[in-house]
């Protein structure tokens, strides 16, 4: 019974942590440019206000696939998000979970570009064909540096990932060079994945006005933010907890429950800030062609030479 | 498809080109002014213009005021080189008038246009930023700015439409506290400036502004572009220098015209910035040569206007955006015949097409930017039949025509 109530407790969980990440990091953001900034739960306000909007629906697009994908890409998301989140608090172990939390990703930034292509808007059109290759870019090193992992501890679910760090009382990055070189090449494809500056192409608001979101608004826009901050707290929560899980410094063995998970989130909003917030403050927006290039030259040797050293045994 | 004549028509069509109306409302654009853009994948193939979305009829309006509400008028043709336009304007009503401000009334005109040009240039490279999506940047050019409004503000009580100008001289004085107060910004100008000229030097801003946008110098020169625009394909032109005015033509020595051979982007971003280097020299100068004086000629306005004679003269003067031109007739009766703007925004517009053709999508608002178009400065009467889409832009000779009519009316 005790379990039931914290498998529900998660969902609200991760819905609220995400956005508040979310404003965290929109509160850093500003202050390193010197300004203000919105108060850190402003994500919540827009999620509030943005769903007493009207739902629009515009004439060109094709109004099923414009509708439902909203909330299929949040639902996917915040089902990716719990799972990792479930697996915490309770230590179960579901076998391949990997795989769909990286299937659920996916899904959510899929959803998103096939709604936006879905509204007739040339707009959505030409982010659609950038997410496209953006997608191909980033896809590949992402799924191979978590392949080294699971060739590593020789096992496709979260839980094993993480008893393999207790066990061996190290996080796993810091174990292996090939663990190493792979947790680069994650944390490398992170802003991509999240549409952050240096890459965000897709969306590039002073180009193409948002691309896939540019005909959205009310309920469904704020269902696709929401998709979005979710898979970014899923994103760098991988990061946390797969390469660098915080427990092991302490050693002993109450490594779940309550404290690791909480230890994990704020490892989490580090590596948000360290692979989101920095590079969109430091960094120009690229061209498509520009990011394609970097990630195929440097993410995509990076995630093979991982995947091969770990295959080898280093 | 089948024409009216019975018969068959083969259309051919190109499913892979892709029309992206850019405009009139765009993040990207700072102003309205609608692009038509034809593009295949990324890459553009065509670019057509629809100008007029913000026309106001401020020439129609010059002929129905007195001298003096019309200073206040082309003041407010463009909000950011507001002064460029009535120097324009006094000096083509001084040299018909034949009256001579003061030295020192040239002085504080030389120096508010300098300030004018930092302002205006600061302005452009945050937008630049922006545009590329580096809002740090943005954000701080932007921060930078400020003081210099402040300076505005201090000077004449005004932060972008100074009134600076009068006939026959300036209405604002500057005192010891004041010289003090503008030689202290500019020394954190100065250093400021350096930071963004390190800043634009990164290699992400780089990435995306160099070799984007080539402007040859030989079409430059045929679509007679003005300003930072011509200077940053190689044409070494500037109004101060080619036909000085106010005190520039003792200060003609004092600053030299910043020239890139390139063309593209970074070119002409990268004149803005050294221009401004040369702009907070030039103030040092104007501050310290600044004679003693009267800042205006002892007669009251109404009276000097009251005696401009009818005439008629072209006025030049270097506007932060490039040549601003103006030609004023006046009638005799403290009115105007007829007054024609040429904002640099005109030639320099012309010149997007054979900059945009050839890029990406991702460059569109990056070139657009570069020319630091002022839209609203641009603008002349355009009629759309809003059934058939039908465009016509309306040239003076049908105004006269229409006028004609109305009047036998």
């Amino acid at each position: 019974m005790e379990t039931l109530i914290d498998l529900l407790l998660v969902f609200p969980l991760v819905f609220t942590v995400s956005l508040l990440f979310d404003g965290i990091d929109r509160k850093l953001h500003a202050r390193m440019q010197r300004r203000m900034g919105p108060p850190i739960i402003q994500p919540l306000y827009d999620f509030v206000k943005l769903f007493s909007k009207e739902r629009i629906v515009p004439t060109t697009a094709s109004s099923v696939i414009f509708t439902v994908l909203p909330p299929i890409a949040a639902a996917a998301s915040i089902l990716g998000a719990s799972m990792l989140l479930a697996s915490l608090l309770l230590g179960v172990s579901i076998g391949g979970d990997l795989i769909v939390v990286l299937y659920l990703l996916a899904m959510s930034s899929v959803l998103v570009m096939v709604g936006g292509s879905s509204s007739g808007n040339p707009y959505g059109a030409v982010g659609f064909s950038r997410k496209m290759s953006m997608l191909i870019a980033y896809e590949v090193p992402l799924l191979l540096s978590i392949l080294s992992v699971s060739l590593k501890v020789n096992s496709l679910s979260y839980y094993d990932v993480i008893s393999a760090q207790i066990m061996a009382k190290s996080m796993l990055a810091l174990a292996f060079p090939s663990i190493a070189i792979a947790a680069t090449a994650f944390l490398i494809c992170v802003p991509a994945a999240a549409e952050a500056v240096p890459f965000d192409v897709s969306e590039a608001k002073t180009e193409i006005v948002y691309g896939p979101l540019v005909e959205y608004g009310g309920p469904f826009l704020a269902l696709f933010k929401l998709a979005k901050s979710v898979s970014n707290l899923t994103l760098t929560l991988l990061a946390a907890t797969l390469f660098f899980y915080p427990l092991t410094v302490f050693g002993g063995d109450s490594s779940f429950g309550l404290i690791a998970l909480i230890a994990c989130l704020v490892f989490a909003l580090i590596f948000w800030f360290l692979t989101i917030t920095v590079p969109r403050t430091i960094f120009a927006r690229l061209k498509v062609g520009q990011a394609f290039k970097f990630y195929w030259l440097v993410a995509l040797p990076l995630s093979t030479a991982a995947a091969l050293l770990s295959v080898l045994g280093l | 498809m089948v024409d009216k004549h019975g018969e068959i028509k083969e259309i051919e069509v190109d499913y892979t080109r892709l029309r992206i109306p850019l405009g009139p409302v765009h993040p990207a654009l700072k102003e309205p002014v609608s692009l038509r853009v034809t593009v295949r994948r990324e890459e553009i193939l065509d670019v057509d213009f629809v100008l007029g979305h913000v026309h106001r009829g401020i020439e129609a309006l010059a002929e129905n005021r007195n001298l003096i509400q019309m200073l206040y008028l082309v003041e407010r043709i463009c909000g950011i080189c507001s002064h460029s336009h009535t120097t324009c304007y006094v000096q083509a009503l001084e040299e018909i008038g034949g009256i001579t401000p003061p030295e020192r009334a040239l002085y504080l005109r030389t120096l508010i246009f300098e300030l004018e040009r930092i302002h205006s240039h600061l302005f452009l490279l945050g937008v630049m930023a922006y545009e590329v999506g580096f809002d740090t940047l943005f954000m701080f050019t932007w921060h930078i700015r400020e003081s210099v409004l402040d300076l505005f503000e201090k000077i004449t009580g005004n932060r972008v439409h100074h009134s600076m100008n009068t006939l026959g001289g300036v209405r604002w004085d500057l005192d010891q506290r004041l010289i003090d107060d503008v030689k202290a910004t500019l020394k954190d100008l100065q250093k400021s400036v350096h930071c963004i000229y390190d800043f634009f030097q990164d290699k992400t801003v780089e990435k995306r502004l160099c070799d984007v946008g080539i402007l040859d110098k030989g079409i430059a020169q045929k679509l007679c572009v003005v300003g930072p625009t011509a200077r940053g394909s190689g044409v070494s032109i500037d109004v101060r220098k080619d036909h000085p005015y106010a005190a520039y033509t003792h200060l003609k020595d004092c600053f030299s015209v910043v020239v890139k051979e390139k063309g593209d982007v970074y070119a002409r971003t990268e004149v803005r910035l050294l221009e401004l280097f040369e702009s907070i020299n030039l103030i040092q100068k104007v501050l310290e040569e600044l004679p003693n004086g009267p800042i205006r000629v002892e007669e009251n306005v109404i009276r000097l206007m009251r005696r401009i004679p009818e005439g008629e003269t072209i006025s030049l003067v270097e506007a932060p955006r490039g040549e601003l031109l103006y030609f004023v007739k006046t009638n005799g009766k403290d009115g105007l015949w007829r007054l024609k703007v040429r904002t640099p925004t005109i030639p320099n517009v012309l010149a997007l097409k054979p900059m945009l053709v050839g890029c990406e999508i991702a460059d569109i608002p990056v070139v657009v930017a570069s020319i630091d178009p002022c839209m609203a400065c641009a603008n002349r009467l355009a009629v759309v039949n809003a059934i058939t889409g039908e465009e016509k832009i309306v040239d003076i000779d049908f105004l006269r025509r229409r006028r004609r009519k109305t009047w036998k009316l």
